[in-house]
C-alpha cells in the first residue's frame, strides 16, 4: 500500500513537471508581451523586460522558473503590481475551495436522498420527477443555473445579495446552489442505479426473507452499501467543481482564484497563468489519487499495483 | 416515504431560518437605509494601491479618491491648486516652482512634506519599480535616461527645499499643470514604502493616504470595501461624505438591477448597445464623456501600393459615413469623430471644446469617393483592389464595425474587396507595430487633457505612428504647439487645428467615433466630478441629499 502510494506520488511529481515545461513553452506561442499598453515606447518595453527577466534566453527563464517553483517562488504577478503569485494564489484559493466545498457538501447530500427516494419509488412518479430533475442537473451548465438563480432569487423575488463575497453568509447561497446541481445530479443517479442494483441483491433479499421490515432492509442493508461508492465520486467531482467554478465566480463577482485565472490570460500575466496552472493541475492529480486509494480500500477487490 | 419527510422539513427549516434571521436582519447585507453613505461600484476588481505602478482605470479611481497632488482638476476640468499653495512657471517654460501649504499631514497624522513628492517622482522613473507609466514623466530633466537605467535617480529633475518643490524640464510640457494632478505622481513617504517593503500597496492596511478619504476593509482580494473620511486631509472641512461603500459588481446587468433596486447611486449603461436600449430613456440618465477615438489606419509604407496612393485613401475617407456607423455600431451611444482629438478631452484657450475648434470637415460623400477610387486605381495601373482590415476581437463592436466597413465601402467603391481579420488584442498591438496590416481599427484613449496626448501619434516616426506615414505640415505644427507655443494656449489651439486640416488633406488617417458613456446616476447625489482622463470619477465633493 505504502509502496503503491509513494509511486503514485513520485509520478505526480513528474506529471507536474511535464505540466509545468508544457505550460511554460505554449506560453510563449501566445503573441505579444504583458506590456500591451501601445504607448509603451520599445526602450520602455525593453527596460521593462530586463527588469523581469523577460529578456534573457528562452532556456536560462525557463530554469529559473524551475528553480524558483522548487523553492516555492512563483515569481510576481504583471497586473497585480507588487504582489508575488504565491500571495495571490493563497488569498484565492480558499475562497474557491469554501465555495466547492460547500457546492459539494450541498449536492452529495441532496443527491444520498433523491438518488435513495428514487430508487425506492422506481418507475412511479416520484422516480420520474427526480429523473427529470436530476437529468436538467446534469445537462444545464451551472452558469445557466447562476443566471437563472440570480433573475428569481435576486430580482424577481429578491431573497439573497447577487454579488460579492466575504461579507455575509447570505452571499455564499446562490452560488453554491449553482455549483450545487451539477453533484447533486450525478449523485442522484449513481446512487438510484446502485440501490435498484442492492435491492434486488440476494443479500437484501435474504433480509426480507429473515422477516426484517422495509424499513430495516433499506436502511441497514441496501443503503449503506450503495452510498459507499459515493466516495469514489467525489475526488473527480471535487475537482471538476474546482475548476468549473470559474464562470460562476464571474457572474457572482466571487474573488477565487478561477476568475483570476481567466484575467490572468489575457493580460498575459505569465507568472500567474503559470502559478494557477500547477495548483489546478496538482489538485486534479491529488484528487484522482486519493479517490484511487479509496476505491482500494472500499472494495478490496480493486488490486493495488 | 420518511426519506422525503425529512427533505421537506429540511427545506423548511431552511426557509424559516432564513427567512427568520433575515428579516431580524443578522445577514448584514447591502441595503444601505437611510443613511447618507454614497454606494458606488466597479465593473473590476481593484489590482493595486501601489500609486506608482498602477495603469488600471478602476484602482486608479480608488488611488484618486484617497490620495492627493499638488493640484486637483476642478468641475470646469481646469487644474486648480490642492497642496500647492502656489505654482510658478518660468518664461521659458523650463521651472516649475511649487510651494506646499502649511501644516500638510497624511492619514496616519505624520508630516507630509516636500520630499515626499520628490521620492514619489523618483520611484515612478526608477526602472527598478518597473512602472508602466514613467513614460508620462518623460520631459523632466534625466527621466528618459533614469528610466533607461542610464542615469541615476537622483539626477532627476525634481528637488526639494524646506517647503518648496522644484521641477526642471527638458523642453517645455504643453500638459505639466496637469501631470501634478495626476494619480501617479501623488507623494508617497519613503520610510513608509520602504517599511512596508514588497506588502506595501497591496491591501488597505499597508497604504498611506493624502487624499479625501482612506480605504478600508480592502485586504487585496475582497470585492467590498470602503472609503472612510480622512480627517488628516488639508481640507477636510469641505468634504461632507463620511462614508463610500464600494462593491465590484462584474456583471453589468446585475449592477444595473443593484440600482434600481436602490443599493448603488451609480451605474455605467453603456457596455453593451443592448443594456443602453433597454435603459435609455430611464429618467436618471446622464451622459460622459470618454476622451478615446476609433480610427482607422492606412498602411502607406509602400507594402500595399494602393493605400500608399492618397486619392484612394481619400475615396475610403470619403466613403465613410460616421453617423451611420457609430448608430449601427454602437446604437448611438458614441459620437462620429470629428477629427483626431476626441470631444470632451480639452478646452481652448476661449473655453469652446478642442475637438469641435480643431474639426477640419470631415465628410461623407460617396459619388466624389467613386469617382477618386477609380482616378486612384489607374494611377497605381489596376481595375481593382482588395484590402483586409484588421481588428481585435476582444471589443464587442470589432465584428459589427467591420461588417459596416465592408457593406458600405464595397458598395460605394466597385472594384473593392474588404476582407475581415480579428486578432487578440495583443495581437493586433503587435501587427501594428510591425507594419503587418492593410487597415487596422484603432483606439486611442488621451492621458491628459491636452492635445499633444493625441498629436504626438502621428508624428513621423512617433512608434504609435503604425502607418508610418510622413507629413510635414503636420510635424512642423505639432513641433511648434510643443516648443515656441508651449505656453501659449491660443496659439497652441491654432497649431492643432493646422495639424488636423494637414491629416484630412492627405487622407492619413481614418477618424471613425468618439467613444461616450451614460450612466444612471442617483438624482439625490451632487457633486462628482466626471474626468475623461486621469482621475475618471472624483467624489472628493460627492454629496447624497
Amino acid at each position: 500500500m505504502w509502496k503503491y502510494i509513494l509511486k503514485r506520488l513520485l509520478l505526480l511529481i513528474f506529471t507536474l513537471f511535464l505540466v509545468v515545461t508544457a505550460t511554460f513553452f505554449l506560453m510563449q506561442i501566445m503573441p505579444g508581451t504583458p506590456f500591451t499598453n501601445p504607448k509603451l515606447t520599445p526602450e520602455a518595453i525593453a527596460q521593462l523586460k530586463s527588469t523581469y527577466g523577460l529578456d534573457l534566453p528562452l532556456w536560462q527563464q525557463y530554469l529559473n522558473y524551475l528553480i524558483g517553483a522548487a523553492h516555492g517562488d512563483f515569481g510576481i504577478s504583471f497586473q497585480y503590481q507588487n504582489q508575488p503569485v504565491s500571495m495571490l494564489i493563497g488569498q484565492r484559493l480558499p475562497i474557491s475551495a469554501q465555495l466547492g466545498a460547500q457546492a459539494l457538501v450541498v449536492g452529495v447530500i441532496a443527491g444520498l436522498f433523491m438518488g435513495a427516494a428514487s430508487a425506492r419509488n422506481k418507475n412511479n412518479k416520484i422516480d420520474g420527477t427526480l429523473g427529470i430533475i436530476s437529468t436538467l442537473g446534469i445537462s444545464i451548465p451551472s452558469f445557466i443555473l447562476g443566471i437563472i438563480l440570480v433573475y428569481l432569487f435576486g430580482f424577481k423575488w429578491p431573497l439573497f445579495p447577487v454579488s460579492g463575497w466575504g461579507d455575509s453568509f447570505s452571499q455564499t447561497i446562490l452560488p453554491t446552489l449553482a455549483l450545487a446541481m451539477s453533484p447533486a445530479a450525478i449523485t442522484t443517479r449513481f446512487v438510484r442505479s446502485e440501490m435498484i442494483e442492492s435491492l434486488s441483491s440476494d443479500y437484501v433479499q435474504l433480509a426480507k426473507a429473515k422477516g426484517l421490515s422495509a424499513k430495516e432492509v433499506v436502511n441497514q442493508h441496501a443503503y449503506r452499501n450503495s452510498m459507499i461508492p459515493v466516495l469514489t465520486l467525489i475526488g473527480p467531482m471535487a475537482a471538476g467543481l474546482l475548476t468549473g467554478s470559474t464562470l460562476i465566480e464571474q457572474i457572482f463577482s466571487i474573488p477565487g482564484i478561477g476568475q483570476q485565472f481567466v484575467l490572468s490570460i489575457p493580460s498575459k500575466d505569465f507568472p500567474v497563468i503559470m502559478g494557477t496552472t500547477i495548483v489546478y493541475s496538482a489538485m486534479l492529480m491529488v484528487m484522482i489519487l486519493i479517490t484511487d486509494i479509496l476505491t482500494a480500500i472500499i472494495d478490496p477487490r480493486v488490486r493495488l499495483q | 416515504m420518511d426519506t422525503w419527510k425529512k427533505v421537506a422539513i429540511g427545506a423548511a427549516a431552511v426557509v424559516v431560518v432564513g427567512g427568520g434571521t433575515r428579516a431580524a436582519g443578522l445577514w448584514g447585507g447591502s441595503s444601505s437605509g437611510s443613511n447618507k453613505n454614497l454606494s458606488f461600484q466597479l465593473p473590476t476588481p481593484i489590482q493595486t494601491l501601489d500609486i506608482s505602478k498602477n495603469t488600471d482605470t478602476y484602482s486608479g479611481t480608488i488611488i484618486g479618491n484617497s490620495g492627493s497632488n499638488l493640484m486637483r482638476v476642478d468641475a470646469k476640468g481646469k487644474a486648480k491648486l490642492e497642496l500647492a499653495k502656489s505654482v510658478k512657471v518660468s518664461d521659458d517654460g523650463l521651472k516649475y516652482t511649487v510651494v506646499l501649504k502649511n501644516g500638510l499631514k497624511w492619514s496616519d497624522g505624520s508630516k507630509l512634506t516636500a520630499q515626499d513628492f520628490v521620492y514619489s517622482w523618483q520611484r515612478i522613473v526608477d526602472p527598478k519599480t518597473a512602472s508602466q507609466y514613467a513614460y508620462l514623466a518623460s520631459g523632466v530633466k534625466n527621466a528618459d535616461k533614469i528610466a533607461a537605467g542610464k542615469a541615476d535617480v537622483d539626477t532627476l529633475g525634481v528637488t526639494a527645499k524646506g517647503n518648496t518643490i522644484t521641477f526642471d524640464l527638458e523642453r517645455p510640457l504643453p500638459q505639466f499643470e496637469y501631470l501634478l494632478t495626476f494619480s501617479n505622481f501623488m507623494p508617497q513617504k519613503e520610510s513608509f514604502v520602504t517599511k512596508e517593503g514588497k506588502k506595501y500597496a497591496t491591501t488597505a492596511a499597508t497604504s498611506l493616504y493624502s487624499g479625501p478619504y482612506k480605504v478600508e476593509g480592502w485586504n487585496g482580494t475582497n470585492n467590498t470595501f470602503k472609503l472612510i473620511k480622512n480627517d488628516n486631509y488639508w481640507d477636510a472641512k469641505n468634504i461632507k461624505t463620511k462614508q463610500i461603500d464600494v462593491q465590484v459588481v462584474q456583471k453589468p446587468e446585475t449592477a444595473v438591477q443593484l440600482y434600481k433596486q436602490g443599493k448603488i447611486d451609480r451605474v455605467s449603461i453603456a457596455n453593451t448597445p443592448e443594456l443602453y436600449k433597454a435603459n435609455k430613456n430611464n429618467k436618471d440618465v446622464t451622459k460622459a464623456l470618454e476622451a478615446t477615438t476609433a480610427y482607422l489606419q492606412y498602411n502607406q509604407t509602400g507594402k500595399n501600393k494602393f493605400l500608399a496612393n492618397a486619392k484612394i485613401r481619400e475615396a475610403l475617407n470619403l466613403a465613410t459615413n460616421r453617423k451611420e456607423l457609430t448608430d449601427q455600431v454602437t446604437a448611438g451611444i458614441s459620437t462620429p469623430a470629428t477629427g483626431l482629438a476626441p470631444q470632451g478631452l480639452a478646452k481652448t484657450d476661449s473655453g469652446e471644446d478642442l475637438a469641435k475648434f480643431v474639426a477640419p470637415g470631415y465628410k461623407f460623400d460617396p459619388k466624389k469617393a467613386a469617382t477618386l477610387f477609380q482616378e486612384g486605381l489607374k494611377e497605381v495601373g489596376e481595375t481593382k483592389a482588395t484590402f483586409t482590415v484588421t481588428s481585435d476581437a476582444d471589443s464587442p463592436a470589432a465584428k459589427s464595425t467591420l461588417d459596416y466597413l465592408q457593406g458600405s465601402w464595397e458598395k460605394a467603391l466597385p472594384g473593392l474587396k474588404i476582407n475581415q481579420k480579428f486578432v487578440p488584442f495583443s495581437q493586433r498591438i503587435k501587427d501594428s507595430q510591425t507594419q503587418n496590416f492593410d487597415i487596422v481599427v484603432s483606439l486611442w484613449g488621451g492621458d491628459y487633457p491636452e492635445g499633444s496626448t493625441y498629436y504626438d501619434i502621428f508624428k513621423t516616426d512617433a512608434s504609435n505612428n503604425n502607418g508610418q506615414f510622413k507629413n510635414a505640415a503636420y510635424d512642423a505644427a505639432v513641433n511648434k504647439a510643443e516648443s515656441t507655443d508651449a505656453l501659449k494656449e491660443s496659439a497652441r489651439d491654432n497649431d492643432y487645428k493646422v495639424a488636423e486640416a494637414a491629416l484630412l488633406k492627405d487622407s492619413n488617417f481614418n477618424p471613425l467615433y468618439f467613444r461616450s458613456g451614460y450612466s444612471l446616476q442617483n438624482p439625490k447625489v451632487t457633486g462628482i466630478i466626471l474626468n475623461t482622463t486621469g482621475l475618471n470619477q472624483d467624489w472628493k465633493l460627492a454629496v447624497k441629499k
